[in-house]
Order: C-alpha cells, then sequence, then structure tokens
C-alpha cells in the first residue's frame, strides 16, 4: 500500500524530472507533427510531367531514355514510377527565358519529375488519379505507336478511347467545381513515338487518324448506354460527356483550346538506330 | 540450357538480363500481364509475394517456360525464360539464389526513389551461379556412377595435372580396380566421402582429385603426411596465394571473363585449396609445388596456365563472397524464427506493435492480419460473394500486405479496406475497352454483328436479350432476332411476345427495325443459328441476336452441344446471364458456361441480370469474374426495356465496401 503512496507521491511532486519530461513533451509534440504532417502532404514537389498512354507505346522506354541518355530494354509496367530528369544542354525552360546567361543558377539544369504510368486497360486507374490528384503536375504526353494506327486497326480504337477519355478529363476539369478551376490548365502533347519502322504513320496522319476515330468514340459513347448507378438510385448526376464543341460534327483537338487545354501532335521515336527526342524535350522545356 | 535470365522491376524497367538464345519480349510481359496484371493462373497473386521459385507455377508461352519470383519490397521480378521441352532440375535453385545475390549486392541502389538506373556488374555473379549448380546437378546425376568414374579420372590426370571437365565413362576398366580404390579412397582420407556437402562446388572436384592421387599412391601418402604437418602446408599455401596474388592484380578486372571456358577445368582442380579439408587443399597444393618446383612457374608464365590461375584466384574470391550471401540469408531466415523468444524482447516489441498498429508505420505479419482478414472475408460473405471467391481474395490481399508498412495514423482495418478496393477495381476494370455501338459500326455494312446469349434455365435470358435489342434500336440499327431455343415449348412465343412488344415501340419512335427469325421446335439449334446468320447477311441486318435454350450447367449433353453452337454460329459475342440473386453457385455456372465452347472460345461478358432486387449485396458479380476473369459487360436494373446499364466499376466498389 504505502509503495503505491509512495509512487503516487513521485508522480504528483513537482520533482525537477517530472518537469523536464513535461517540457520535453510539449516542445517535441509539434515538431512531431509538423514532420509527419510535411511529409504527408509532399509540399516540395518537382513539377512533374505525365507520361500516359496504352500499353506497349514507349512510356518507360522514353523515361529511361530521358534519364540516361539511351533507351533501356523494358517490359509491360505494372506500377507507376517516378524519375527526376533534367533539362539537356542547349534548351532554357521557360521560366528561366529572362535570366542572365550569367546567372550561375542557370548552370544547374532545371530539374523535373517524369512520372510513367501502366498502360495495361486494368491499371490506367493510376494515371487517372495522377490527374485528377495532380502535384506540380506541368503537361501530359500522351504517347501512341505511330504503327498500329492504320485505319480500321484496333490499336487505333484502343489508342482513341483512352485519349478521349483523357481529353474528357481534363475537360470536366475545367468546366468543373470551382476547387478543380482553380488548378492550372494542363497542356497535352500526343508523342507519335516509333517513327523509325517502316509502317509508322507520319505526324500530320497521326494527328488526323486520331481526330477521326475521336470522332467515332464520341457518338458512340454519347449513343452508349448509361453506367449503372447513374440515375438509377437518389444521385440524378446529369450526364456531360460530350468531348470538344458541343455539335459539332467532327473532332478536332483544336476545339479543347476553349476548356483551356492545348494539344500538340509532334513525331520522333525512342528506340531504333538514333533516338529523335528533342522536339518532344523542347515541348518539355517550354513547359517548365 | 537458358535461353534468358531477366531482372526487372514493376514498373518495367529491365536492370539486368543475359541472353543466351534470342527470346520474343512478348514472353516475359505476356507473363507479366497473364500472372500478375490479369492474375489468371494464381488469383490474387501481384507481385506479392516473396516465396521460392519451386512454389510459384511455371508459366508457358509459344514453347517457353518462365520460372519466376519476386521481390515484393522492391518490386522486383525475377525471370529464366528456356524451353519447354528441357528440363532443368537447377532452375528453381538459381532463380532463388539470384534472387538473393542481387538483393544483398544492389539493394541500396534499388531503394533511392526517382531513379531507374542501378550500377551493376552481376555477369560475373551470374555466371558462377550457373557453373556451380549445374555442377551439383550434374554430380548428383552420376553419384552413382562416382567409383567407377574416379577411377577412369585416375590415368588422365597424371598426364593432365589440371583435369579438364568431368571425365568420360569407363568402359575398359575392370571392377576390381575401381572397387580397390575406392576403398582405398575411403580408408584414407574419409572427410570428403563422408560428408558429401552438395551445395558446395567443390564436391565432385575433390573426389576428383582424391582419385587422382590414388593409384600412384605417392601422392595420396604425401598428402597425408602433409595434413598432419599443417605449418608447412599453410607456409607453402600463403606464398602460393601471395605468387598468385602479384599475379592476378592487375588483370582481374580486365581479363575476368575470358578464362570462362576454361572456369569448369580450373574449378575442378583446385577450388578444395581454397575450401575443403586441409587433407584435400594439401594434395592439390602440396603436389604442385614438392612433385614439379619448376611447372609452377612455367604455368604462371604460359597463358593458358596463367589465365587459369589469375581466373581461379578471381574465382576463389567471387565464390567466398557468394557463399557467404547466400549462407547468410539462410542463418537470417532461421533467426527470424527463433528470434522472437525471449520475453522481454517480445513484450517490448508487442507494446510497440500495438502502439504502432494506432499509429501507423506498422510492418504487418500473419498474425496481425489475421483477425481482420476474417472480418473481411465475412464482409465479402455478406456481400453475397461466393465464399471460394471471398477466401482467394483475402488469401490475395494478405500475400500483398504481408511485410508491408502501414503509413502514418493508418490502421490495419483501413489499410485491408483500401488493399481489398483496388483489388477488387483490378479484378472488375476490363482489359481493354467494349463499345457495343463502336464494334458494331467498324463491321457495318460487311456483316451483321453477331451476339448470342446464354445462361441457365430462368434468370432472364430473352428479357435481357430484349433489353440489348432496344438499345441497338435505339441506336437506329436493324436487328434480327432468332429463337434458337427449340427445346422448352412457349420459348419461341415468348420471344416473339417481345419482338412484338419492341416493333411497337420502334414504330412510335420512329428508329431502327427489328425481325423475329423463327423455325418453330425440335430443330438443331446450331443449324438454326447459321441459317439464320445467312438470313441476316443477305437481308442486310445490323445485328443478329441469338436467344438459346437455357441449361443447367451440370447438364453434360446439353452444355457440349454450346460447342457446336459456338462453331456454326460464330458470334462475335457470346454473352452469359447470371442472376445477382444466386450465390455460391456462381462460381461453377460461370466456370461451366466458360468451358463450354470448346478450345480457343470462351464467354466473352456476363450481363448481370435483377441487380435491383440484391441492393448492396452485388456479389454475384464479384464471383463470376473472379471465376473465369471475363468482364461484367451489362447489369439489368429493372423490369422496363431501358433498364439495362454498362457497369460502373465505381459504383460496384461502394457497394461491395459499404458496410452495413
Ligand atoms: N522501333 C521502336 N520501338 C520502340 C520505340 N519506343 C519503344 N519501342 C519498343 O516498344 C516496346 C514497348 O515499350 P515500353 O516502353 O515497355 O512500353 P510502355 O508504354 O511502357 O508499355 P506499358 O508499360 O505496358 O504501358 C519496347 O519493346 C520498346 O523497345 C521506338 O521509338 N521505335
Ligand atoms: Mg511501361
Amino acid at each position: 500500500m504505502s509503495t503505491i503512496q509512495d509512487w503516487a507521491h513521485a508522480l504528483m511532486n513537482p520533482s525537477p524530472v517530472g518537469l523536464i519530461i513535461a517540457i520535453l513533451i510539449a516542445l517535441t509534440i509539434p515538431i512531431f507533427l509538423h514532420t509527419v504532417v510535411f511529409k504527408a502532404s509532399g509540399l516540395t514537389t518537382l513539377p512533374s510531367i505525365l507520361l500516359l498512354s496504352p500499353s506497349g507505346s514507349g512510356k518507360t522506354s522514353l523515361l529511361t531514355l530521358f534519364e540516361r541518355g539511351t533507351p533501356a530494354s523494358t517490359h509491360t509496367s505494372q506500377t507507376p514510377l517516378a524519375v527526376e530528369c533534367s533539362l539537356p544542354v542547349g534548351t532554357t525552360a521557360s521560366s528561366d527565358k529572362y535570366r542572365s546567361t550569367h546567372d550561375p543558377t542557370s548552370l544547374t539544369h532545371k530539374k523535373f519529375l517524369l512520372i510513367d504510368t501502366p498502360g495495361h486497360g486494368k491499371l490506367r486507374h493510376h494515371a487517372q488519379s495522377s490527374i485528377t490528384n495532380p502535384q506540380n503536375l506541368k503537361g501530359l504526353i500522351f504517347l501512341v505507336d505511330s504503327a498500329t494506327l492504320s485505319a480500321g486497326d484496333e490499336g487505333l480504337r484502343q489508342t482513341a478511347d483512352y485519349l478521349h477519355n483523357i481529353l474528357l478529363m481534363l475537360q470536366k476539369r475545367s468546366t468543373g467545381s470551382k476547387a478543380a478551376k482553380a488548378l492550372k490548365d494542363i497542356p497535352v502533347l500526343i508523342a507519335a513515338n516509333k517513327m523509325d519502322l517502316f509502317t509508322a504513320l507520319p505526324a500530320a496522319l497521326v494527328k488526323s487518324s486520331l481526330e477521326a476515330e475521336i470522332t467515332k468514340v464520341r457518338e458512340a459513347r454519347s449513343k452508349g448506354l448509361l453506367d449503372s448507378g447513374i440515375g438509377m438510385e437518389d444521385e440524378g448526376e446529369e450526364n456531360d460527356d460530350w468531348l470538344g464543341e458541343m455539335g459539332s460534327k467532327e473532332f478536332r483537338f483544336k476545339q479543347m483550346e476553349e476548356f483551356d487545354v492545348s494539344v500538340e501532335v509532334l513525331g520522333g521515336n525512342v528506340c531504333g538506330e538514333e533516338p529523335k527526342v528533342d522536339r518532344w524535350w523542347q515541348w518539355i522545356a517550354e513547359r517548365l | 540450357m537458358l535461353d534468358s535470365f531477366e531482372i526487372l522491376t514493376t514498373s518495367g524497367v529491365v536492370l539486368w538480363s543475359k541472353t543466351y538464345a534470342p527470346t520474343s519480349p512478348s514472353i516475359i510481359n505476356s507473363l507479366i500481364t497473364s500472372v500478375f496484371i490479369e492474375e489468371r493462373t494464381l488469383p490474387g497473386a501481384g507481385v506479392a509475394d516473396d516465396i521460392s521459385a519451386a512454389n510459384n507455377p511455371p508459366y508457358k508461352y509459344d514453347q517457353h517456360t518462365c520460372k519466376w519470383t519476386t521481390v515484393k519490397e522492391l518490386g522486383l521480378i525475377f525471370v529464366a525464360v528456356y524451353r519447354s521441352l528441357l528440363h532443368l532440375s537447377w532452375i528453381d535453385k538459381l532463380v532463388d539464389n539470384i534472387k538473393i545475390i542481387f538483393v544483398e549486392l544492389y539493394g541500396d541502389q534499388l531503394r533511392k526513389p526517382h531513379t531507374t538506373i542501378v550500377k551493376c556488374a552481376f555477369d560475373d555473379y551470374f555466371d558462377q551461379q550457373i557453373r556451380q549448380l549445374e555442377k551439383t546437378a550434374l554430380n548428383r546425376d552420376t553419384k552413382v556412377a562416382e567409383s567407377t568414374a574416379l577411377r577412369a579420372e585416375a590415368p588422365a590426370s597424371v598426364t593432365q595435372d589440371f583435369g579438364n571437365e568431368p571425365p568420360p565413362l569407363p568402359g575398359i576398366l575392370s571392377r576390381g580396380a575401381s572397387k580397390n580404390n575406392y576403398k582405398d579412397l575411403t580408408s584414407n582420407e574419409s572427410t570428403p566421402i563422408a560428408t558429401p556437402d552438395t551445395s558446395r562446388p567443390s564436391t565432385p572436384a575433390s573426389h576428383l582429385l582424391t582419385g587422382k592421387g590414388g593409384p600412384g599412391g605417392k601422392g595420396s601418402r604425401r598428402a597425408r603426411k602433409a595434413a598432419n604437418t599443417p605449418t608447412a602446408y599453410a607456409s607453402s599455401g600463403d606464398e602460393l596465394q601471395s605468387k598468385r596474388d602479384k599475379a592476378s592484380k592487375p588483370a582481374v578486372a580486365k581479363k575476368g571473363r575470358k578464362w570462362d571456358a576454361d572456369g569448369l577445368a580450373d574449378e575442378d582442380s583446385d577450388t578444395p585449396l581454397d575450401y575443403s579439408a586441409p587433407a584435400n587443399g594439401a594434395t592439390s597444393g602440396e603436389d604442385e609445388i614438392k612433385e614439379r618446383p619448376g611447372a609452377m612457374k612455367e604455368i604462371d608464365q604460359s597463358s593458358w596456365g596463367w589465365k587459369n590461375e589469375k581466373g581461379e584466384f578471381f574465382l576463389k574470391d567471387l565464390d567466398d563472397q557468394v557463399d557467404s550471401i547466400l549462407a547468410s540469408a539462410t542463418a537470417k531466415k532461421t533467426d527470424t524464427v527463433t528470434s522472437s523468444t525471449g520475453i522481454v524482447g517480445s513484450s517490448i516489441s508487442a507494446i510497440g506493435g500495438y502502439f504502432r498498429s494506432i499509429v501507423g508505420g506498422k510492418t504487418l505479419t500473419k498474425e496481425d492480419l489475421e483477425k481482420p482478414m476474417k472480418a473481411m472475408e465475412d464482409h465479402l460473405l455478406r456481400k453475397n460473394v461466393a465464399r471460394e471467391a471471398a477466401i482467394r481474395l483475402c488469401e490475395g490481399v494478405e500475400r500483398e500486405l504481408i511485410g508491408v508498412k502501414t503509413e502514418n495514423f493508418e490502421s490495419i482495418q483501413t489499410r485491408i479496406e483500401s488493399a481489398m478496393e483496388s483489388s477488387l477495381q483490378k479484378m472488375l476494370t476490363p482489359t481493354s475497352s467494349h463499345d457495343l455501338v463502336l464494334e458494331i459500326n467498324a463491321i457495318k455494312k460487311q456483316r451483321p454483328y453477331v451476339i448470342s446469349i446464354v445462361g441457365v434455365n430462368g434468370v432472364g435470358k430473352s428479357t435481357n436479350l430484349s433489353k440489348i435489342c432496344f438499345f441497338l434500336l435505339q441506336r437506329n440499327f436493324k436487328v434480327l432476332v432468332v429463337a434458337c431455343d427449340t427445346f422448352r415449348s412457349g420459348a419461341v412465343e415468348q420471344l416473339a411476345v417481345h419482338v412484338r412488344n419492341l416493333k411497337e415501340l420502334t414504330a412510335r419512335e420512329g428508329t431502327g427495325k427489328v425481325e423475329l427469325y423463327q423455325k418453330g421446335y425440335g430443330k438443331d439449334a446450331a443449324n438454326v443459328a447459321k441459317d439464320a446468320v445467312t438470313f441476316g447477311a443477305q437481308e442486310g441486318y445490323d445485328v443478329v441476336l441469338i436467344d438459346t435454350a437455357g441449361r443447367r450447367h451440370n447438364d453434360q449433353r446439353l452444355m457440349s452441344s454450346l460447342e457446336k453452337f459456338a462453331n456454326f454460329a460464330k458470334p462475335d459475342k457470346i454473352l452469359m446471364v447470371g442472376e445477382a440473386l444466386v450465390g455460391t453457385d456462381s462460381v461453377a455456372q460461370a466456370r461451366n458456361f466458360n468451358a463450354a465452347f470448346g478450345n480457343g472460345r470462351s464467354l466473352d461478358g456476363f450481363i448481370i441480370s435483377k441487380c435491383d432486387t440484391v441492393g448492396d449485396m452485388v456479389g454475384t458479380l464479384v464471383s463470376m469474374v473472379h471465376a473465369t476473369n471475363v468482364p461484367v459487360l451489362f447489369v439489368g436494373t429493372g423490369q422496363h426495356y431501358n433498364d439495362l446499364r454498362g457497369l460502373s466499376v465505381q459504383w460496384a466498389l461502394k457497394k461491395l465496401m459499404s458496410s452495413n
């Protein structure tokens, strides 16, 4: 009994040890919280560029090329991957345009995060969540395999379908709620890859055949079945899923400008004799 | 022999690879998509389990077999590809060992964020493993014939001191001689034979070596003597070592590959010097030095020998390192089993574990997961997910989570929920998008698009067919409805009523055109379907919708007629109607129907009917997809013709995860 009382005494007494412990706890809790919260929010992220496309179009190859200068061999991706890249010599980020060339900070090349996402149909939610919760996202690169885009090709249909969905997401962002609107608009580069291949379409053709196919997708989508959950129960979510200009017959990438989404199509190739990605670099540099 | 070995990350970058014969990248791509992403062979696998390659099912594709293992923590996949015809007994061991060595050597580099670059000079380690395992396997195979083999080696090695590859089999030698020799060996130097260490590369070598000294008698006696005087051995060994050191140092890195061809022979003759009982070491070391003092130098200078010497030193170094890595890995494994026995240690870790399970940052173990996983399983069962599917889903999630650290302020419960949600999402999301209108448009004007509907009795095949028909009519298509239920009386009439209703509706709205094609009862359904498709093509229909007779999925006779049906009608889409109400039976239904169309043909999608009657309990959706990997394309949500919806995965997830 007495021991318990002793303990209680010791605990209640304003002993120096107890005071020190109390002070320490009082001081460390904010610091602890600070570190935890900051780590979670990841405030100090670099500007980032998101890569996306159907499987096999060369995202991971492009990423390794940008990182190390030569493309590594790759296989189907299952997880997203972020890699720190820096702009190559000879390109200047647009934010550095007015910097003096003697400014020592211009010597360190502008760094950015390149984010690769898996293109497999089941794993596209990774890409979609990066668009809906962007972290300093400066642009999207949508790669297409120019060799599988001939008319009537399954590849063309799948590519157009994915691109349609992505553009629709961007469009909804700009027309959507205020919170989303506050975010900056995200430009899109359609990188027509694999130009080294004999069967590849030139960039202009890639553009027109994608536009034609997206027109079809858009049309079919507007005529498609409603998804389960919409209009079935209480929530009467209106279904405004028309991509581009309302009532337009043909879809054009130009129509996206109305929603502050600029779309550009540039050709190049990652593998093959000589990688040709200068124009893509240039595009990235202009967005940083 | 192997075709290739690759080490890649889950994000798709190949970190290291070795190719013996050119293989198509599509082999490994297909392994990744079917095993890891679509989980066709092993539900819930993903890159989750760090288990040995022997326990992962081998993946076969295009005459090749892949053996694989993964490291979840680092997101690594190790794959060996070889021709399916070959039988490589050591392949599992190779994949496992390479995993251990690679992770040990480059683990730190692999943990760095935001980079894919791993600097690795892994070739030598890999070659060493291949050599070692091949030899162990060889040793195991020839163990029976060992004694005779030894005899055969003897004369050869006298003349050719650095014995070549394992000897040719003896034919000329008498039995007596070989027996003698064997006896001699066992009596004199029992250690290497009494304790054969099969994991060591030196085992076969030691036998060969001792055999070598055997017949002369001189060598082995000397060896025994040397063994008894360890000082002499040690000093001479050191001398030898330092000499080699000098000789080899500068060239090690450069010529590391060149001696490869001779590597086997090399190791054969001399590794015992480095590892085995002194008796063995002495045999070779002493023999060389005492018998042929000049030979050492000679060999040192001659390019063959010199390379050999150098290579051998290099090898020894590598061998030691690899062995210690592998040994420490095994030690670690046993360690973790025994470590948590201390009372104080365990109670502290228990308190810490409790604390962390609230605050987060806890590394999950099987014990932590057991109870919440059980709760999750019950939750799924309550959602009408078939038991089999629920169990396997939970197993998959458990495998994924063991060894994972929870985030800050994340409880085990929420971690499991989010893991389950994402694995359900992955499962329900189809691999490629299916847009019926787009697909019909793609072949419009060439031929009609043929859709056939199958399912067990009374699930609503005709109703859902009518709903699809209504949807297509609204999109202005010309539809031919075919009554292929030539079996159940009243079936044709029932369909005729639907078509009459639809005709009225379309007449009112002025879109599309629909007709019924029927041949009464008793005819063979496959023939009717075939004729109908031909008729549809002639008359310029856009879509042919075929209704089939309902059948129990365990009725062999009726199920087997489906194969012929698929062959004759050649449907673009075979859709199966499943009832949302059905419980455990859903798995067997889906599986049997999916298998009924013969080789190379399977279901293309499910229609889950009567979803409006089950509320949140949409588990049938999960059970059916789980059993077959076939996506759900439509859900029926009511009694009216327009109560048909595409599946929204988000909607299904919300229902499945909601607590009730
Ligand atoms: N000829 C040619 N082949 C290329 C080019 N770019 C990429 N490839 C090849 O395309 C294949 C697929 O490339 P990946 O980078 O793995 O494709 P991915 O987009 O990351 O695919 P997922 O990860 O599945 O989404 C690889 O075999 C590349 O070698 C190119 O410019 N020309
Ligand atoms: Mg990839």
